[in-house]
């Protein structure tokens, strides 16, 4: 998928993907990657301004945690601002994707 | 090769070394993951799917430089109201407690109201103008800075007159417990005002660097 209209939609992409629960960076790409049947691709460093964007905005917060390995780890997780934004993002969204389907399929929405 | 990647990422971001650290310790944690073994050859595929460090520190210094400029806006607003209460309640214990300005030195006294009111009006304009500046995306790098500049000048000139004007009610009477409230609300103001000053100094430095940075390494 092309990357500049991924690159529209990247914060809801984000907070979708931290949707099931707390995680690193890492998992959220994996994530992404494995619900989007590996179509979305996006260089996996930026991601980073995106959850750091959604923590200053208050959609996301995080704290450190330390992996199994011994590294110190960041993980991100959905505040209530961000679960309400998610939802507004996923009505909007059907919206628009009906509208879309309707108007690439020649019907009028319904 | 991880180390060296996540080094080069983090000196971009020189310009706030907390921030650095932890993008750091974040970006080597997500290498070390996608690389899986430690082979070189795992760990240049694993820098390579992450991307181009340089656009990424850009990226990342973009949301942390927005986020300065809002708090130093919310701490301009809220350093303003501070400056306004303490005024209002010297004025209040003033008019209470009958400290006039003696009749010789009202004429000073009057043009030093005028530029204080005109200095605490036009920090209110320029603060209100960096909030929303701080807001924007486009328009803040160029005038952001000005705008709170402009607005920490107003504030120290208007910190200064009530300085003077205090003083002017104070001249002639002996000390007495009963000074400690405009002295000590004078100092808050100049408390407030050098507090300002300083954290925007200080923001404008690590914004200057965060562009020296961007365009030298």
């Amino acid at each position: 998928m092309e990357g500049e209209m991924l690159k529209g939609h990247l914060d809801m992409i984000v907070l979708a993907a931290l949707a099931s629960g707390p995680a690193h960076g890492y998992a959220v790409i994996e994530e992404i990657r494995r619900r989007s049947g590996e179509a979305f691709n996006l260089p996996e460093g930026t991601v980073y301004p995106a959850l750091h964007r959604l923590e200053g905005a208050g959609l996301l917060s995080s704290r450190w945690t330390t992996a199994e390995s011994g590294r110190k780890r960041r993980v991100y997780a959905l505040t209530k601002r961000g679960h309400s934004a998610l939802a507004d993002q996923r009505a909007t969204w059907r919206q628009f994707s009906v509208a879309i389907a309707g108007l690439l399929g020649g019907k009028t929405a319904a | 090769v991880i180390s060296e990647y996540a080094e080069s990422l983090a000196r971009r971001l020189g310009f706030d070394p907390g921030l650095a650290r932890s993008v750091r310790q974040e970006v080597e944690d997500h290498l070390w993951e996608a690389a899986g073994d430690a082979s070189p050859e795992a760990q240049r595929r694993a820098i390579e799917r992450f991307g181009d460090p340089r656009l990424i520190a850009t990226q990342i210094a973009a949301v942390a430089l927005a986020r300065q400029a809002r708090s130093l806006g919310l701490l301009l607003m809220l350093v303003l109201g501070g400056l306004f209460l303490a005024m209002k309640m010297r004025i209040a214990w003033f008019a209470s407690a009958q400290f006039h300005v003696r009749d010789d030195l009202l004429a000073l006294g009057q043009v030093l109201l005028s530029i204080d009111r005109a200095a605490f009006w036009i920090a209110i304009a320029c603060g209100a103008a960096s909030v929303v500046l701080a807001r924007s995306r486009r328009a803040q790098a160029r005038l952001f800075f000005p705008f709170c500049a402009a607005a920490a000048i107003a504030i120290v000139a208007s910190v200064v007159c009530d300085g003077v004007l205090t003083a002017l009610r104070l001249v002639d009477r002996a000390y007495a417990a009963d000074l400690l409230l405009p002295v000590l609300s004078v100092l808050l103001e100049i408390v407030f005002a050098a507090f300002l000053v300083g954290r925007i100094y200080a923001a404008a430095r690590r914004a200057a660097l965060a562009a020296y940075l961007r365009t030298n390494t």
